[in-house]
């Protein structure tokens, strides 16, 4: 998978600040908000990954208005929200609408390097299972087309037969009868 | 169990090997069959099914049920009733996983027939696993699940959102039972059905149980019924009782 496209937004410069720094050095482009409303500037423009966002913020768009745009934009996209001890049944309700994790505050970066691995690994997986879906169903439409083809055309033979079968029971006793009566039956299929 | 899939098996029943301590996997099934409860069985069997599905899968089928099958069968059925008891429909999903097949089959019927009154719907959805049952029974689809096969128009119309999922809506929940069974045993039961649905199950089965198989739904199928089986499936070499019929692009079996 290509490097992983990162949003954080918090109003905590010193978060902000060690979040850049911190993932920026894991190998990850990451990219900063420094409050909710420069963060939904930049969602539409371009997609990322994984969005890291603060719950509270000031100036009236929070954590939970910067999710339901990220989704809104794109579904693919994965929310973590972090957010102080006070405020953790927020984060629950900001789960049930499609964020993908939360963090207490502060920060444990061991922690949130987890979380976004365990991401990682899971679209990998998705991606995989999406792959692998296509080519069954690709691989199952040739298949069929094939077999389906193939039973169709033995049922006429069987009939073929039965019918040739029943040519030979009812005019055996007259041989040239029964042979022409025969290639008739050949020659029309 | 077909040879091929063997490995399968064994990859799949590994960790339940070591869970319970046994030291092979006849250990595991006679702790199975002795366990004074069925939990050890129901594991092996959630472990091993493939619940491989989806609404609508391949549309052939339900396009057949919906243009050729199910005209055709009540036009027959018509002209048999005496006008005053309901015209019996039933149908019969062999394995219906975690419900998606019978649920669509039971969308057909409500999109074909505004007044399903008329009729007496029998729909039945079987299955080896309790727990695929339970979530068929439920009728609650993770958005995965739902979005793959359902077109918007439907998911808006017979769906209704459940938390974070989809809940298939009450009046076609209402129109399905579901029941545990292994079809390899005899199918006794069921009483006679007019439309079988057995995709995609026998494929994992050894000639001998394909045999077995097709041989049992023969029987419980009415004489002028109809069997659907999945789209890579041939019913050559396995059934001669039963004829193959094509409609559009998809073929459905009826007795010769």
């Amino acid at each position: 998978m290509k490097q992983l496209k990162i949003l954080a937004v918090d109003d905590d410069p010193f978060t902000l600040k060690m979040l850049e720094k911190k993932l920026g050095k894991e190998g990850y482009d990451i990219e900063t908000a420094s409050d909710g409303i420069k963060a939904i500037k930049l969602i539409p423009e371009k997609f990322y990954n994984i969005i890291i966002t603060d719950l509270v913020m000031p100036g009236g768009v929070d954590g939970m208005d910067v999710l339901n745009e990220a989704k809104n934009k794109n579904k693919q996209t994965e929310v973590i929200l972090l957010t102080a001890h006070a405020s953790v049944e927020n984060a629950v309700e900001a789960m049930r609408r499609g964020a993908s994790d939360y963090l207490k505050k502060p920060i444990n970066f061991y922690e949130l390097i987890l979380r976004i691995e365990k991401i990682k690994n899971y679209k990998k997986l998705l991606k995989n299972a999406q792959d692998l879906r296509e080519a069954m169903d690709v691989t199952e439409q040739n298949a069929s087309q094939t077999i389906q083809q193939l039973e169709m055309s033995v049922a006429e033979l069987q009939n073929v037969v039965s019918e040739i079968r029943q040519v030979i029971i009812t005019h055996s006793i007259d041989p040239n009868k029964c042979v022409n009566r025969v290639l008739d039956i050949v020659s029309s299929f | 169990m077909n040879e091929s899939k063997a490995y399968l098996v064994k990859a799949r029943l590994s960790d339940l090997i070591k869970e319970y301590k046994c030291s092979s996997y006849r250990e595991l099934c006679i702790k199975a069959k002795t366990s004074p409860n069925k939990t050890i069985e129901n594991r092996i069997i959630d472990a091993i099914s493939t619940n491989e599905t989806l609404f609508f899968r391949d549309t052939g089928p339900f396009e057949v049920l919906q243009h050729k099958i199910l005209p055709d069968l009540i036009d027959r059925r018509t002209e048999r009733s005496s006008g005053i008891l309901p015209i019996p429909i039933r149908i019969w999903s062999a394995a219906c996983s975690t419900g998606q097949e019978v649920y669509s089959i039971a969308i057909v019927l409500k999109e074909l027939l505004p007044d399903l009154k008329k009729y007496n719907v029998k729909l039945l959805g079987t299955d080896i696993s309790d727990s695929a049952i339970g979530q068929a029974s439920y009728g609650t689809y993770n958005k995965f699940e739902i979005e793959r096969g359902l077109s918007k128009d439907k998911l808006q119309k017979y769906f209704v959102p459940n938390g974070g999922n989809w809940r298939i809506c009450d009046e076609i929940r209402t129109m399905v039972s579901f029941s545990k069974r292994n079809i390899l045993k005899p199918l006794m039961g069921l009483g006679k059905l007019d439309i079988i649905f057995c995709r995609n199950v026998a494929i994992y089965f050894n000639l001998e149980d394909r045999i077995k198989l097709f041989e049992n739904i023969a029987g419980i199928l009415e004489p002028d019924g109809y069997l659907i089986v999945g789209s890579t499936e041939s019913l050559t070499g396995i059934c001669n009782i039963f004829e193959p019929k094509k409609y559009l692009r998809t073929i459905y079996y009826q007795l010769r």
